[in-house]
């Protein structure tokens, strides 16, 4: 497990399954009202942290802090734009 | 400039010696996530005008077979990461088949997804039948577009196996793995 690609590929396919499962749960009903857009928020965020993983660790980024930094920048910033035409939604 | 300033220019890095592999690469990956980033913008700002419709639309569509999907790809990615390593040491043959596998997973990503056009061809869902199939078809297709010519790279590189030569071709594919995780969760995920 100090393999950062073993690391990487173990969190990608854990926080994959746990988005899986909460779409499914939301849409089966398990989730009502304004918990249905914290469930939505929790799904983009998920995305995110995976976006993040794979520019690091599959992409190399994290020996390229410069590049790692502006990629994330970028990257934080659009979330929370598709975060927000989420919500507007 | 003085013997001395040419020496010191010389030595001090660029901060684009800084980024991994190929420059031109990342400039085509940077590309592609400028235009998927803007079609998913456009999805969610669609989405705004019918949110109900929207909804309806997706549960039409196959969430664990999407989930079973990235799970393919983000395994293919790894696959693909561990023959760049391999190749950075020198042994050809694990490369090799590590891009194979690499691959093969690409091969059934596609063959689910052709699974899933099928069923909604027999549900006689088109890409005219609402907004959100306008999206669906048209951001899923060009990402299955691009597993196809990820697959070719792939296999081109395993064909050539030269380190920096793998390193670019596999970054191509992590790109197409980036783009399908910020495309899972708002086409396939988000309620």
């Amino acid at each position: 497990m100090k393999d950062p690609l073993i690391r990487a590929w173990i969190g990608l396919v854990v926080l994959s399954a746990l988005s899986t499962v909460l779409s499914v749960a939301v849409a089966h009903g398990a989730l009502s009202g304004a918990m249905v857009s914290v469930g939505g928020a929790l799904i983009l965020t998920i995305g995110w942290v995976k976006a993040r993983i794979i520019l690091e660790q599959y992409l190399g980024l994290a020996q390229a802090p410069f590049w790692r930094r502006g990629f994330e920048t970028v990257l934080a910033f659009y979330m929370l734009g598709l975060l927000g035409l989420y919500l507007g939604g | 400039m003085t013997e001395q300033s040419q020496s010191s220019s010389a030595e001090t890095p660029s901060v684009l010696d800084e980024l991994p592999g190929d420059l031109m690469m990342w400039v085509l990956i940077i590309s592609e996530l400028l235009v998927f980033g803007a079609g998913l913008g456009a999805f969610l700002g669609v989405r705004i005008t019918d949110p109900e419709g929207f909804s309806a639309a997706q549960d039409h569509l196959f969430r664990a077979g999407a989930g079973l999907n990235t799970f393919v790809l983000v395994t293919s990615g790894f696959l693909a990461a561990l023959a760049s390593r391999a190749a950075h040491l020198g042994k050809v043959w694990r490369t090799r088949a590590m891009l194979l596998a690499a691959a093969m997973l690409g091969v059934v990503f596609l063959i689910i997804k052709g699974v899933e056009y099928a069923g909604k061809y027999a549900q006689g869902i088109g890409v005219e039948t609402h907004p959100f199939f306008t999206f669906y078809y048209l951001l899923t297709g060009f990402h299955a577009a691009h597993v196809v010519f990820g697959i070719l790279i792939l296999g081109i590189v395993g064909y050539r196996c030269a380190p920096r030569t793998v390193e670019v071709g596999v970054a191509f594919w992590h790109m197409v793995d980036l783009v399908w995780v910020l495309l899972f969760p708002v086409i396939y995920l988000l309620r």
